[in-house]
C-alpha cells in the first residue's frame, strides 16, 4: 500500500475497492427511498459537524462570525454534504481534500489530521485553515469530513490582519497539506511551530481542536450510517444523488435563453498604489452550458487584491447558486455544466508572489457582475448591486488584564431593490452571509473603545421605482492609544441601480482626533491617540426602475421611517413634501419629475 | 372511565388549534381521565369552560386548575399585539432595526430581515449614557422622554419598552425614566429591559423587552376574563398557567410576567417525561412528540429538562429560560412530492386543512398517515377514537400515484414514505444529541402526540435504542404533563469575570441576593417556605469564548477548583475535548426558585373491559403479517403484547413491529422493546 503512495495518483477511485470487495457477487444498489433517506443524512451530518465547530472555536470571528465551512466527502474527495457559514467557501473544500489524496495517497490512517491553509492551492487567505481527517470504515477508506475556520493570528506582518501587504510572504505561515495527526498522535514539533508563529497561541490552538471536534463528529455519523446499509448501497445512493443533483442544476441553466452578457466594475485601488482595478465578466448560456470568462480584469496586483483560482471558481459558483439554484444542497456533482476561463496573468489567479489577504474584495464585484449578467438573462431574478464589500474596521490595543486586543468585524450595508421590493437595509454583504455584529455592550466590555453611533444611514440608497437599501453609520471613539486599520472600498463603483434604477452612496470614512484627521477608506495600522473619533459610514444599495415611478405615498413614508429625506425626497424622487406636515405638494411634484 | 359523584378534582388544559384536552385527576386518589372539546379560537375560555362543563363530575370541586396558553405566541404570530413605542439611547436607536445585521439563509440574495414588532417612528432617544464598567459618563436628560409622553396621551401607544445600554448591570437611568413616565403617564404598561431581562445585548434585551410590551395587554385580558368567567367553577382557587420553562406560575402572577407565557404551548409534555422519568427512576429520556405537521424532540438529562437560556419567534430573539425544543416539519400531515423523478417527503404539509388524503376533504397529496393507512396501521373505523372514518381508497390511490413516478409498488411507496420520514426524526434526535455530545443509544425513547406511538419503534431502531415508553393517554400527554408541575420562577444576572478573580465570598453574595428574590416571590405566589427550594447554576466559558455551558453550582461559598473541575468535564464530555489550561469566565449567574405544588402519586388506570382482541392483516418490512389488534385500556400493569400488534386506546394507536414486546409497566405506562 505504501507504495502506491509514491506511486502516484491512481490512488483512492473505485479500482481499490472492487478488488477488496468479495468476489463477483451483485453489487447492492439503493432503491429511490433509501437514496432519499441518504440524501437527507449526508445535510443532517453536516450541520451537525458545524454545531460541533461553532460551539467549540475559540475565535467570535468563528462563532459569531461563522467565517467557516464544512463538508462529509466521498472517499475521491467529492462533496456529499456541506453547511457553510460563509457562502464563500461553497465550492473549494473538495479540492483540499484531493491534495490530500494526492500528497498521502494510501499513506492515509485513521486517526489521521491533516490541514493546509496555502491560498494559491486552496484559494482564501492564509488566516482560513482547512483541517480534514479519513474516514475509514472495517479498514477501507470510505470519506472524508473537513473544516475550514479563520484563524484570527497567523502571523501576519501586522497583528490579526494586514492591509497593506505586497507579498504572500507577508501574510504569514503558509503551509501545503501537512499531517498535524498521525494514528491519533498530535505532532507536537507541528504545534510548536503553530504556537511559534502566531500571536495568539492558545486561541489558535483552541480552534484547531474545536476543527478537530468537527470532523471526529462527521466520522462519527458517516460510521453510523454504514453501520446501518452498508458501503455498497451508500456509494449506489451517492451516485444517485449527484446524479439528481446534476440534472436539476442542467436543466436550470437550459431554461436560461441563449445569449451573451458581459458587465464590468472597478475597485478603488490594490491598497498600496492608486491604480483602479478592473473586473470584467462575460457570461455566455449555450443550451445547457454556461461559460464565465474573466478576459479583461486586471493582471496580478501589487497590493493583496490577488486571488488564488480555486476560490475564484467558488465564487462564481456562489454567484450560479444564488440566481439559480438558492435551496439545492451541493453535491460532488452540482454546477455540472459551468466552464470557468480566467487568463494566466488575472488578479484572480494569483501565483508566487501575489498578496492575498483581501482577496475577497475582487470577489463580491465579480459576483454582482456576474448576478447583473444573469439578470438580464433571466428578468425575473434581477437584483440591483449591493454595497459591495466587506468593509473591514480593526483596532488593535492592548490590556493589562489580557494582554493584546484585537477587535476586528466587518460592517453591515445596504442591499440592492429588485421588482416588488425596496432593497433591505443595514445588511451583511455577500461574502459575510451569517456574520452578527458584535454588540455594543459587549464590544465595550472587551476593548478600550466606546461605540458613539449606529444607525440606519439616510440617503444612502440608491433611488427607484423600488429604493436600494440603507447602508449604516458605525461611529468608534478609541478610549487608550490604539492601532487602526481600515478596508473600505467601492467609491469607484458603488452599489449601482438596474432597469434605470440609481447607485446607492459610496461608503465614507471620517477620522477626527487629536493631531489626526482622515478620511482615506483603506488605513495600514495607524496608532489614533485617546479621544479619536472613527466614524464608518457604508453605502447603499443600488435601486430599481426610475425613481420617478415611485408613488410619492411610498416616498412620505420612507421619510417618516428615516431612510430619505426631505431634501432627498425632492433631489432623487422629485416628491416636494412639506417638512412640517409631510404632505405632498402635488404641483411641485409635478414639475420637479418633469424635469427627471 | 369511571367517574363518580362529588371528590375534588385537579384539572390540566391544553389548548390546541383544532381540540382542547382536559386532563382530570382526582386529587385524593390520582386516578385520572382525559376530555376533549373542540377549541374555541375567537375566546379560548369558551373551550376550558365547555370542558369543565362536560367532563367534570357532578357536585365535584376544583382543586387546582392550570393551563398552557397560546394566546401571546398567536398576537405574535398574527401581528395583533400591542402597538408598542420604544425608548432608547440617543444615537443607538436603529439597533432594533439592524437586528443582527445578518443573512440566515446565505444563499439567498433577496433576502428579508425577520419583520419587527415596532418600526422605526416608534423608536424615542434619549440623551443619556452608561459606560461598560457601570459607571454614569452622560446622566439621563428626562425632558427627552416628553415626545413619547405626548405619542402616548395622543393614543398611539398601548405601551411602552425602555431599554438603555448597559442597563444590565446598571439600571439607574430606566429606572429615572419609569418615575418619570408614571408621574406622567399613570397606569400606563412601561417595560424596563433590565427588569425583563438583565443580560448583556442590546439587540436581544431589547428585542426581549419589546415582545413583553407587545403581549402584555393581550395576555393580560385573556386572563383577566378566563378568572373572571371561571370564578364560581375556581371557588377561591388559584388559577395557573404554564411557564415557558416548564414551571407554573399563578395567572395573577403571569398578568405581571406575561412573556413567561409565551412559549408554555408545548412544554406540558416535557415536564410529563421529567415526571415518568422520575417515578420510573429512568433519568435520561428522549421525548418525542409527533402530531400533524410538527415533530418535536427534547431531552431530559439526570432527570431533567435540557433548558435553554434564549429563545427565538418569528426570528426575534428572546433572552427567556425555556424548555429547549427542537421542532421540524414533520407530522402525519407531511406531504410526499416528487422532485427531478426523485422523491421527498416534507417539510410540506396537508395541514389539518386539506389534510391527508384518507380525510376526504378534498386533500388528493399522499401523506405520511395515508401511508400508515395503506399499510393496514390505521383503523379507519377506529382513528381519533372513532370520531373520524377514513377513507382507505382515497389513501391507496394517492400514494398509487406517487409510487408509479418512481416505479413501485404502492405498499413499498408506503413504506417508503415512512422510512423517510422516520429517517428526518432520527436525524433531528441525533443532532440536538450530538449538540451535548450524548450517546441516544444511553436513553430510552418516551414518544407521545397523536402520531408519535405510531412511529417511536421504527425511530427507536434507526437509533440503536432498546426502549420506546409510550405513557399513559399519549394523545393528551401535554395536559397530563401539566399537573407534574412546579412553580418555577429564575432570577438571575450577568456576572462576568474571570473565574480566578472572583471573591467566593462575593460571588455567594451574588447568589444570596438573587435567592431572596426568589423567596420573596415564591411567597407572592402562596407557597410555604417548607416547600422553596432553589438551584443554582452558572454559565461559564473559556476566555474569548462566547458560548456558554451552565454548571449547577453547590449551594452555600463555591470550592473554586471544584467548579473549574467540574467545567472541564462537562466540556469534555460535549465537545470531546477540553484545555485545562485556558482561563475560564464566568457570565451569568441563575437561581431556579422552586415551589412544590401538592400532588398524588401516579397511579395507573384500572383495566377496564374493552372489546376481545381481533386480527388484521398489517404491513411490516415488505410483507403482510397477521396483526392482533389489541385495547390498551384493558391491559393490567404486568401484562405483555407480542409484537407485531397494534395497540389502540382513545387518544393515539401504537404500532408494535414484529420482534418486539409491549408491557404495561409501573404508573400504567407501556415499554416497548425489541426481543428477536
Amino acid at each position: 500500500m505504501a507504495k502506491r503512495a509514491t506511486g502516484g495518483r491512481k490512488a483512492a477511485n473505485g479500482k481499490r475497492v472492487a478488488r477488496k470487495a468479495p468476489a463477483r457477487r451483485k453489487r447492492a444498489v439503493a432503491d429511490p427511498i433509501t437514496t432519499e433517506v441518504i440524501r437527507n443524512f449526508v445535510v443532517a451530518c453536516a450541520h451537525d459537524m458545524n454545531a460541533a465547530l461553532y460551539r467549540s472555536a475559540f475565535s467570535s470571528v468563528i462563532y459569531e462570525g461563522r467565517d467557516s465551512a464544512v463538508a462529509l466527502l466521498d472517499r475521491n474527495g467529492q462533496t456529499l454534504g456541506q453547511s457553510t457559514g460563509v457562502p464563500i467557501f461553497v465550492g473549494n473544500i473538495d479540492v483540499c481534500v484531493r491534495l490530500a489524496l494526492r500528497r498521502y495517497g494510501d499513506d492515509l490512517a485513521p486517526g489521521d489530521v491533516i490541514m493546509m491553509n496555502d491560498p494559491y492551492i486552496q484559494g482564501t487567505h492564509a488566516h482560513d485553515v482547512t483541517v480534514l481527517g479519513p474516514i475509514h470504515y472495517k479498514n477501507a477508506l470510505v470519506g472524508f469530513a473537513a473544516s475550514r475556520a479563520h484563524w484570527q493570528d497567523i502571523g501576519t506582518i501586522d497583528a490579526g490582519s494586514t492591509m497593506g501587504s505586497t507579498s504572500i510572504y507577508h501574510e504569514g505561515l503558509r503551509f501545503g497539506p501537512s499531517r498535524i495527526v498521525r494514528k491519533g498522535v498530535v505532532n507536537q514539533d507541528w504545534l510548536d511551530l503553530l504556537r511559534t508563529n502566531t500571536r495568539l497561541k492558545d486561541v489558535v490552538v483552541g480552534d484547531l481542536n474545536a476543527q478537530i471536534a468537527a470532523i471526529k463528529t462527521g466520522e462519527r455519523r458517516l460510521t453510523q450510517m454504514l453501520d446501518r446499509v452498508g458501503v455498497e448501497v451508500f456509494e449506489s445512493a451517492k451516485e444517485n444523488i449527484f446524479r439528481q443533483s446534476a440534472e436539476l442544476d442542467r436543466a436550470a441553466v437550459a431554461a436560461i435563453p441563449d445569449g451573451t452578457y458581459t458587465a464590468e466594475g472597478t475597485l478603488d485601488n490594490d491598497g498600496v498604489s492608486n491604480e483602479p482595478v478592473v473586473v470584467r465578466v462575460t457570461i455566455t448560456i449555450a443550451g445547457d452550458r454556461m461559460i464565465v470568462d474573466l478576459a479583461g480584469t486586471s493582471g496580478p496586483l501589487k497590493g493583496a487584491l490577488n486571488c488564488g483560482r480555486e476560490q475564484t471558481i467558488s465564487m462564481i459558483r456562489l454567484a450560479y447558486k444564488a440566481m439559480l439554484s438558492p435551496n439545492t444542497p451541493i453535491t460532488g456533482r452540482s454546477f455540472p455544466t459551468l466552464e470557468v476561463k480566467i487568463p494566466d496573468e488575472c488578479m484572480f489567479n494569483a501565483r508566487d508572489p501575489a498578496a492575498c489577504e483581501w482577496y475577497f474584495t475582487g470577489l463580491g464585484l465579480l459576483a454582482d457582475l456576474m448576478i447583473t449578467c444573469l439578470g438580464k438573462a433571466m428578468p425575473e431574478k434581477a437584483i440591483a448591486a449591493q454595497y459591495g464589500d466587506s468593509m473591514v474596521a480593526c483596532f488593535v490595543g492592548a490590556d493589562p488584564r489580557q494582554g493584546r486586543w484585537i477587535a476586528i468585524e466587518p460592517t453591515a450595508g445596504g442591499w440592492g431593490a429588485f421588482k416588488g421590493s425596496d432593497g433591505e437595509s443595514a445588511l451583511i454583504n455577500l461574502c459575510n452571509g451569517s456574520f452578527r455584529n458584535i454588540p455594543t455592550e459587549v464590544y465595550e466590555v472587551k476593548h478600550a473603545m466606546k461605540m458613539e453611533e449606529f444607525a440606519i444611514r439616510r440617503d444612502s440608497g440608491g433611488a427607484g421605482r423600488w429604493r436600494g437599501g440603507c447602508g449604516v453609520v458605525r461611529s468608534y471613539r478609541a478610549l487608550k492609544d490604539v492601532d487602526v486599520s481600515l478596508w473600505f472600498e467601492r467609491s469607484a463603483t458603488p452599489g449601482w441601480g438596474i432597469v434605470g434604477g440609481k447607485s446607492g452612496q459610496p461608503p465614507i470614512i471620517a477620522i477626527d482626533g487629536p493631531g489626526i484627521r482622515s478620511g482615506a477608506l483603506k488605513l495600514k495600522a495607524q496608532t489614533i491617540p485617546a479621544g479619536t473619533l472613527v466614524r464608518t459610514m457604508t453605502g447603499g444599495g443600488g435601486g430599481y426602475g426610475l425613481a420617478k415611478d415611485r408613488p410619492p405615498e411610498e416616498v412620505v413614508e420612507d421619510i417618516v421611517e428615516g431612510f430619505v429625506s426631505v431634501e432627498g425626497a425632492a433631489r432623487d424622487y422629485g416628491v416636494a413634501v412639506d417638512p412640517r406636515t409631510l404632505k405632498v405638494d402635488e404641483a411641485k411634484t409635478a414639475a420637479l419629475r418633469a424635469r427627471m | 372511565m369511571a367517574r363518580g359523584k362529588g371528590g375534588r378534582y385537579r384539572v390540566s388544559v391544553d389548548i390546541g388549534g383544532t381540540f382542547t384536552d382536559l386532563v382530570f385527576q382526582d386529587a385524593k386518589s390520582g386516578d385520572t381521565f382525559t376530555g376533549k372539546v373542540l377549541s374555541t379560537p375567537a375566546n379560548p375560555a369558551g373551550g376550558v369552560l365547555e370542558g369543565l362543563k362536560t367532563f367534570l363530575p357532578k357536585d365535584a370541586g376544583l382543586e387546582f386548575l392550570i393551563h398552557g396558553t397560546t394566546v401571546g405566541v398567536n398576537a405574535v404570530l398574527e401581528r395583533k399585539g400591542a402597538r408598542v413605542a420604544l425608548v432608547t439611547t440617543r444615537n443607538f436607536g436603529d439597533v432594533y432595526a439592524i437586528q443582527g445585521n445578518d443573512r440566515r439563509d446565505i444563499f439567498s440574495i433577496h433576502y428579508r430581515k425577520p419583520k419587527g414588532l415596532l418600526r422605526r417612528r416608534d423608536v424615542f432617544t434619549v440623551r443619556e449614557r452608561l459606560r461598560s464598567d457601570q459607571s454614569v459618563e452622560e446622566p439621563i436628560l428626562l425632558a427627552d422622554l416628553d415626545p413619547v409622553i405626548a405619542a402616548a396621551k395622543e393614543g398611539r401607544y398601548d405601551s411602552i419598552a425602555i431599554c438603555f445600554l448597559h442597563a444590565y448591570s446598571n439600571p439607574v437611568h430606566e429606572l429615572a425614566a419609569e418615575k418619570y413616565l408614571a408621574e406622567r403617564l399613570p397606569e400606563f404598561p412601561v417595560i424596563l429591559s433590565h427588569r425583563v431581562s438583565p443580560e448583556w445585548r442590546e439587540f436581544a434585551r431589547s428585542s426581549t423587552a419589546i415582545m413583553e410590551a407587545y403581549i402584555a395587554p393581550v395576555v393580560k385580558r385573556y386572563l383577566t376574563t378566563l378568572i373572571q368567567e371561571l370564578k364560581r367553577t375556581l371557588a377561591g382557587r388559584e388559577l395557573h398557567v404554564m411557564e415557558s420553562n416548564g414551571g407554573a406560575m399563578t395567572a395573577a402572577a403571569a398578568r405581571e410576567h406575561p412573556l413567561q407565557t409565551l412559549l408554555s404551548g408545548p412544554v406540558g409534555g416535557a415536564i410529563g417525561a421529567k415526571a415518568v422519568a422520575k417515578s420510573l427512576g429512568r433519568p435520561n429520556l428522549i421525548s418525542i412528540d409527533m402530531g400533524g405537521t410538527s415533530f418535536d424532540a427534547s431531552l431530559i438529562v439526570d432527570g431533567q429538562p435540557t433548558l435553554s437560556g434564549e429563545a427565538e419567534l418569528e426570528g426575534l430573539p428572546i433572552q427567556m429560560s425555556n424548555v429547549d425544543i427542537h421542532v421540524i416539519g414533520a407530522g402525519g400531515g407531511s406531504l410526499a412530492w416528487l422532485e427531478g423523478g426523485n422523491i421527498r417527503v416534507g417539510p410540506r404539509s396537508a395541514g389539518s386543512v386539506p389534510g391527508p388524503a384518507c380525510y376526504g376533504r378534498g386533500g388528493t397529496e399522499a401523506t405520511v398517515t395515508d401511508a400508515n393507512v395503506v399499510l393496514g396501521r390505521i383503523d379507519p373505523a377506529t382513528f381519533a377514537g372513532g370520531r373520524m372514518t377514513l377513507d382507505v381508497g382515497a389513501a391507496q390511490a394517492a400514494v398509487g400515484r406517487v409510487a408509479r413516478a418512481i416505479g413501485l409498488g404502492t405498499e413499498a411507496m408506503a413504506q417508503g414514505i415512512l422510512d423517510i420520514v422516520n429517517a428526518k426524526m432520527a436525524d433531528t434526535v441525533r443532532t440536538i444529541t450530538i449538540r451535548r455530545g450524548i450517546d441516544p443509544r444511553d436513553f430510552a425513547l418516551f414518544a407521545y402526540g397523536g402520531a408519535g406511538p405510531m412511529h417511536a419503534a421504527a425511530i427507536a431502531q434507526q437509533l440503536e435504542i432498546g426502549e420506546v415508553i409510550v405513557p399513559v393517554h399519549p394523545g393528551a400527554f401535554s395536559a397530563w404533563g401539566m399537573l407534574h408541575t412546579d412553580v418555577m420562577q429564575e432570577f438571575k444576572r450577568t456576572y462576568y469575570h474571570l473565574w480566578d478573580h472572583v471573591a467566593p465570598a462575593e460571588l455567594e453574595a451574588a447568589y444570596k441576593e438573587l435567592e431572596a428574590r426568589g423567596r420573596e416571590s415564591l411567597a407572592h405566589e402562596g407557597i410555604a417556605a417548607g416547600k422553596m427550594s432553589f438551584a443554582r447554576t452558572a454559565d461559564f466559558r473559556y476566555e474569548f469564548q462566547e458560548y456558554q455551558i451552565a454548571c449547577d453550582m453547590p449551594s452555600g461559598v463555591a470550592d473554586k477548583a471544584k467548579v473549574r473541575k467540574a467545567f472541564d468535564a462537562a466540556y469534555l464530555k460535549q465537545y470531546g475535548h477540553a484545555n485545562a489550561e485556558a482561563r475560564l469566565e464566568i457570565v451569568t449567574l441563575r437561581v431556579m426558585a422552586i415551589g412544590k405544588l401538592d400532588r398524588p402519586g401516579i397511579v395507573a388506570p384500572r383495566p377496564v373491559a374493552v372489546p376481545p382482541a381481533r386480527k388484521r392483516m398489517v404491513h411490516f418490512d415488505g410483507r403482510r403479517h397477521e396483526t392482533a389488534i389489541v385495547g390498551r385500556l384493558g391491559l393490567a400493569v404486568g401484562k405483555g403484547v407480542k409484537g407485531p400488534a397494534i395497540i389502540e386506546e382513545p387518544t393515539a394507536t401504537t404500532v408494535l413491529p414484529p420482534g418486539w414486546k409491549a408491557t404495561i409497566i409501573k404508573g400504567g405506562h407501556m415499554s416497548l422493546k425489541r426481543v428477536g
